[in-house]
């Protein structure tokens, strides 16, 4: 394979204000990196950043972005001139690095179906087999395809978001939060579709707050505090405490109050 | 069934069309030997007091309301939609601009916008037709802008846009037609209907709109009033010709409810 998509000293400023303070980040393609941390920490506006999304004023002040697929590499600006970075931006989104949203109830245009949504999705993608293969893998059933988003579970919903994911065939998908809210049951099989999709060849950087969640399914974790990077770590090494940082400790303390010892 | 309503309301505007191609002798001649009659099978409808037939003048006189009516349709859309979708989807300055602009022209009441244009450039339908329609573009400006406003925030304009969906597509095929078609095609109604009335309103004063010889259902009312009888089909019919219209354009609007979600 040897894909790979690297961001080095990412800086997102409101006004003055400095949201993301200077990360680094590499993902490389087969992995699943967990990027964790306490809300507002900053892992959302890291993720739509390396989609060119972000809009607040003046938003991304630094950083750059690699992206090698195959022979190809791309390398657009991430800060500077609109234009210039939507033109770079447009070829990537969706193609390359693709976009697994939190709330996939609201992720999805309330006004049309699932199937025509999903089929759109894969014909972007200049695949022109209908949404019902893609709906299948994702294991929903066919008559799904003709519903409506708010006729669907939260479950269900984000099966649909996978099912686009999947249809659309990045090389990188960016998860952001993609099982918050939904039932400890379903999220489960959930993450294990991520799991397999990393198996087949996709890098996914898989954004969560919950730090026992990474174990036995994220290869790497990152750590962010308060806009920065504060530890790269693996789950095991998590699991047994050893952290560095005061921010990941605390963290680690937190999630072991919850869970009553272990952090599992 | 609101079927039934678009359909009755393509015919009229369609014979409102055609109309001015036709040969209205029968609702042009003026013959006073037959003035005022009942409904027979010559005139269905009878005659009015210049021995005009009622039932062709009454046709002919859609042509006052559906061509103009349309192009004040075409104005409001043409001047609005695209202004108030292409400022909400930036933001910024030029969406403050855009705003200020559609709040101060709606703070004039627009019966006195139109009286005020027709004192200046006439009374001719065409100019009646553009200044209702361009009366009408603060406020169907201001609903296309607020919706697209609240829209674009949200996570599935983000999702496309994350899918690689090019930012004119998100904009014109899923915010403007896809979220604001129905509450366009309601407001292009509504817009329909005022002008309707609004032309009835100014034949029924006198003085603007279209004038004697020609037909029109508000000149038809005056003409006849005190005439005849109120249950006359001679000084019925207009009026229930009018009522009928604005009802089905109501009708019609129904058909465009929101599709409800969650
Ligand atoms: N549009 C915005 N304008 C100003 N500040 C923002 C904006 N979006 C996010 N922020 C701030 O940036 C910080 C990081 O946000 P985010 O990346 O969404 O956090 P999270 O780690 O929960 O995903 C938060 O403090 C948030 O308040
Ligand atoms: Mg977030």
């Amino acid at each position: 394979m040897g894909d790979v998509l690297t961001l080095s000293g990412l800086e997102v400023r409101a006004g003055a204000e400095v949201l993301v303070h200077s990360v680094d980040l590499l993902l490389a393609a087969g992995e699943i990196c967990a990027l964790v941390g306490a809300s507002g920490s900053g892992k959302s506006l890291t993720a739509r950043a390396m989609l060119g999304l972000v809009e607040i004023d003046p938003g991304v002040t630094r950083g750059t972005l690699e992206i090698t697929v195959g022979d190809r590499s791309y390398q657009p600006p991430m800060s500077g001139d609109f234009r210039a970075r939507k033109r770079a931006f447009e070829g990537i989104r969706g193609a390359v690095v693709g976009y697994l949203p939190q709330d996939a109830g609201r992720a999805l245009d309330p006004l049309r179906t699932v199937g025509r949504q999903v089929g759109h999705t894969a014909r972007l993608a200049g695949r022109d087999d209908g949404p019902l293969p893609w709906l299948d893998k994702a294991g929903l059933q066919p008559s799904v395809a003709g519903r409506y988003p708010h006729e669907l579970s939260g479950g269900m919903a984000q099966r649909v978001v996978i099912a686009q994911a999947l249809a659309r065939g990045s090389r990188f998908l960016l998860a952001d939060e993609p099982t918050t809210g939904l039932d400890p049951a379903v999220r489960r099989p959930l993450l294990r579709e991520l799991r397999h999709l990393a198996d087949e060849g996709v890098g996914i950087l898989w954004i969560t707050h919950d730090l026992r969640a990474t174990r036995g399914l994220a290869d790497r974790v990152l750590v962010m505090s308060e806009g920065r990077v504060v530890e790269s770590t693996t789950p095991d090494v998590l699991d047994s405490g050893e952290v560095s940082s005061p921010a990941a400790r605390k963290l680690v303390d937190a999630t072991r109050r919850i869970a009553g010892g272990r952090v599992r | 069934m609101s079927r039934v309503a678009w359909v009755l309301l393509a015919v009229v505007v369609c014979i409102g069309l055609v109309a001015p191609f036709g040969d209205w002798e029968r609702a042009m001649t003026v013959i006073p030997t037959e003035a005022g009659l009942g409904p027979s099978p010559g005139h269905p409808l009878g005659t009015d007091h210049l021995g005009r037939d009622v039932l062709a003048r009454l046709q002919l006189a859609t042509s006052a309301f559906a061509g103009p009516g349309l192009l004040a349709c075409a104005v409001a859309l043409v001047l609005a939609v695209p202004t108030a979708a292409v400022s909400a989807y930036r933001g910024g300055v030029l969406g403050s601009a855009t705003r200020f602009a559609f709040t101060s022209l709606a703070a004039i009441p627009r019966f006195v916008l139109v009286l005020l244009v027709l004192s200046i450039y006439g009374d001719s339908p065409t100019t009646l037709a553009l200044a209702v329609g361009a009366s009408y573009v603060p406020l169907l400006g201001e609903a296309v802008y607020e919706r697209i406003e609240r829209l674009r925030g949200e996570e599935y304009v983000l999702a496309s846009q994350a899918h690689g969906l090019a930012g004119g597509r998100i904009l014109w095929v899923h915010l403007v037609w896809f979220a604001c078609g129905r509450l366009i095609g309601r407001h292009l109604l509504a817009l329909f209907g005022f002008y309707l009335v609004l032309e009835t309103t100014l034949s029924y004063i006198g003085g603007f709109g279209v004038q004697e010889p020609h037909p029109s259902w508000g000149n038809m009312l005056v003409f006849e009033w005190g005439r005849r009888s109120l249950v006359d089909p001679g000084l019925l019919a207009p009026g229930i010709a009018l009522w009928a219209t604005l009802a089905l354009t109501d009708w019609a609007s129904e058909s465009l409810g929101e599709v409800e979600h969650g």
